[in-house]
């Protein structure tokens, strides 16, 4: 049992793949989606008033390819990196209906937090006003305090426009952003992720539904 | 006997890939969204000390799991005017079997299906049919379909899918699940097996970041490996298990325990993987799980350590080291793991 290395050569071949797999490390990028843990339970929660609901995927891909990530890209002022960013993420979107009736989306993005990706779903009604607010997955030791309804409540009312001036780069805004108050000064990294991915989120359901653009072709999107 | 056998095969393997091909066909010119469609493929590499020799397989040449392989992962969601109503999903793959355990090397393809079943919403639980997980242990909620480190259920203590039917409901503070399947895994066979299962579990884990589960199962069931059936009597099997899961901060905890009887033999079995996110996208991953088991008179224990790199858009790398106490075998894979959305 005494071994050493130089007897098992196919070690030496894997051991040099992982090292140039490792050595690319920095170009990192994955599909990764975002959906309800549990649509059913969740959606009676967040909607009460709801009746039912459909699921669509879709992606930036589908939906616009380059040209729609560049404005995405804009409108959010940073650009798009990592696993949870890449143009062909699929993106979840509840409908939410009462009966036959349209009454609302769901819609959640992954998004890099302190100790790995968070969840960020954001109840919104027709027009696209938040009506309410959901971090689901959050494996950080505060995860309870940025999870509490009281720190959801305010973001009750906000739309696309009061997250314009966010700058989530440096964290920094005003109004009624800048008002959102961090329930655990520890985990700042963690809020400042919460209200990047809610811009995030905002922009890509309007992007994705409520502006009701036509699709524009472009290299690398779909037909 | 042999050759129809690998005619059989064959068969299967094209049966497969025509279904896989008319999926493809089908979904790309329908173009909803209501579905999913993701193509796979792995390449798998390794090295055993008890065999001196390399070796293409992440478990065993007979064993479903890792091995070279192509196939494709399909998700179908169907509505009505007012939402939801059903899910339909089917995995499966075509892999190569490289079977070095007895000097030269024996290829052969074979069809495997992972998922598939259709999943009805009711006014109660959601209700399945199919081909999916028994209601038991850590391998009824944990997806170990690409992993390199194995549950308990696959490592040969109940089946990681099965035929069959069962029922889940969710609740705010956890849920609850049944299954009554085959007892068979893999393949179907109709000879007096069925495996009944039930978990119970408390805390919601993408929520709650931790999730507590209790299991029974009941049955007769058969011992296969793969498709292969190695006795053709079904074996009493009588289990209670308890698994837990915990998230806190880049650290994952999960443990898995059963006892009872297995295969009519004494039984128990118990694991722990300890996971540390290296990164906060989850890109790099270590895992150390010891496990160990008693399964009649045979006492065994394993270590692993694994390595999980997602490297590009659609490509994971994982590494293994494996000692197994008894075969006194060290053992590496290196896997290659690509999976790319279709539509």
């Amino acid at each position: 049992m005494n071994r050493k290395i130089k007897d098992f050569p196919m070690i030496k071949h894997i051991v040099l793949a992982l090292f140039l797999v490792f050595a690319f490390y920095t170009a990192v990028f994955g599909a990764v989606g975002c959906d309800l843990n549990d649509p059913d339970r969740d959606v009676a929660r967040l909607f009460p008033e709801s009746t039912g609901y459909k699921t669509i995927y879709t992606s930036i891909l589908k939906k616009g390819g380059e040209t729609l990530l560049t404005t995405v890209e804009t409108r959010l002022g940073v650009k798009f990196q990592g696993i949870y960013e890449t143009i062909d993420v699929p993106y979840t979107i509840y409908e939410i209906f009462t009966n036959k009736k349209k009454i609302g989306y769901i819609h959640g993005v992954n998004q890099k937090g302190q100790f790995g990706g968070i969840q960020v779903f954001l109840v919104l009604n027709l027009e696209g006003t938040i009506r309410g607010f959901y971090i689901q997955k959050m494996t950080s030791q505060y995860a309870g305090k940025l999870r509490d309804q009281k720190f959801g409540k305010q973001f009750i009312g906000l739309t696309i426009k009061d997250f314009a001036n966010y700058d989530a780069v440096l964290g920094k805004s005003s109004g009624k952003v800048d008002a959102i108050k961090n329930p655990a000064p520890e985990a700042e990294a963690d809020f400042r992720a919460a209200l990047r991915a809610t811009k995030k989120n905002l922009i890509l359901m309007d992007e994705f539904v409520l502006s009701a653009q036509p699709v524009q072709s472009s290299e690398g999107g779909t037909k | 006997m042999e050759k129809s056998s690998q005619g059989a095969d064959t068969i299967l393997t094209f049966r497969t890939l025509i279904i896989c091909a008319v999926l493809l066909f089908v979904t790309n010119t329908v173009q909803a969204a209501d579905q999913l469609l993701y193509f796979e493929a792995q390449g798998i590499a390794g090295y055993s000390s008890e065999l001196r020799k390399p070796v293409y397989y992440s478990m065993n040449p007979d064993a479903e799991m890792q091995k070279p392989s192509v196939g494709f992962d399909y998700l179908k969601r169907f509505s009505g005017e007012s939402g939801d109503w059903g899910t339909f999903a089917l995995q499966a793959r075509a892999a190569l079997t490289i079977n070095g355990l007895d000097g030269a090397n024996g290829i052969k393809w074979e069809p495997q299906v992972y998922n598939a079943y259709f999943k009805v919403k009711t006014p109660g639980p959601y209700v399945w049919v199919g081909h999916n997980r028994p209601a038991f242990g850590l391998g009824s909620y944990f997806d170990s379909h690409g992993l390199l480190l194995r549950t308990l259920a696959v490592q040969g203590f109940g089946y990681d899918r099965d035929w069959g039917g069962g029922l889940s409901k969710d609740f705010s503070w956890g849920d609850i699940a049944a299954s009554l399947t085959t007892g068979s895994g893999m393949p179907v066979y109709t000879k007096g097996n069925s495996m009944a299962a039930a978990r119970i579990s408390y805390g919601v884990l993408s929520q709650d970041n931790f999730n507590l589960g209790f299991s029974l199962g009941y049955g007769n069931t058969l011992d296969t490996m793969g498709y292969n059936l190695l006795d053709q009597k079904p074996q009493e099997m009588r289990l209670a298990g308890a698994d837990l899961t915990i998230l806190r901060n880049s650290f994952e905890h999960r443990f898995d325990v059963l006892t009872g009887t297995w295969l009519n033999q004494d039984t128990y079995a118990l694991m722990y993987r300890l996971g540390f996110n290296v990164d906060p996208e989850g890109r790099l991953k270590i895992e150390a799980q010891p496990t160990y088991w008693k399964f009649g008179d045979e006492k065994k224990w394993q270590a692993a350590f694994c390595i999980s790199s997602l490297v590009t858009s659609n490509l994971t790398v994982r590494m293994m080291y494996q000692y197994d106490h008894n075969r006194s075998d060290n053992s590496v894979v290196l896997q290659f793991y690509f999976y790319m959305p279709v539509i």
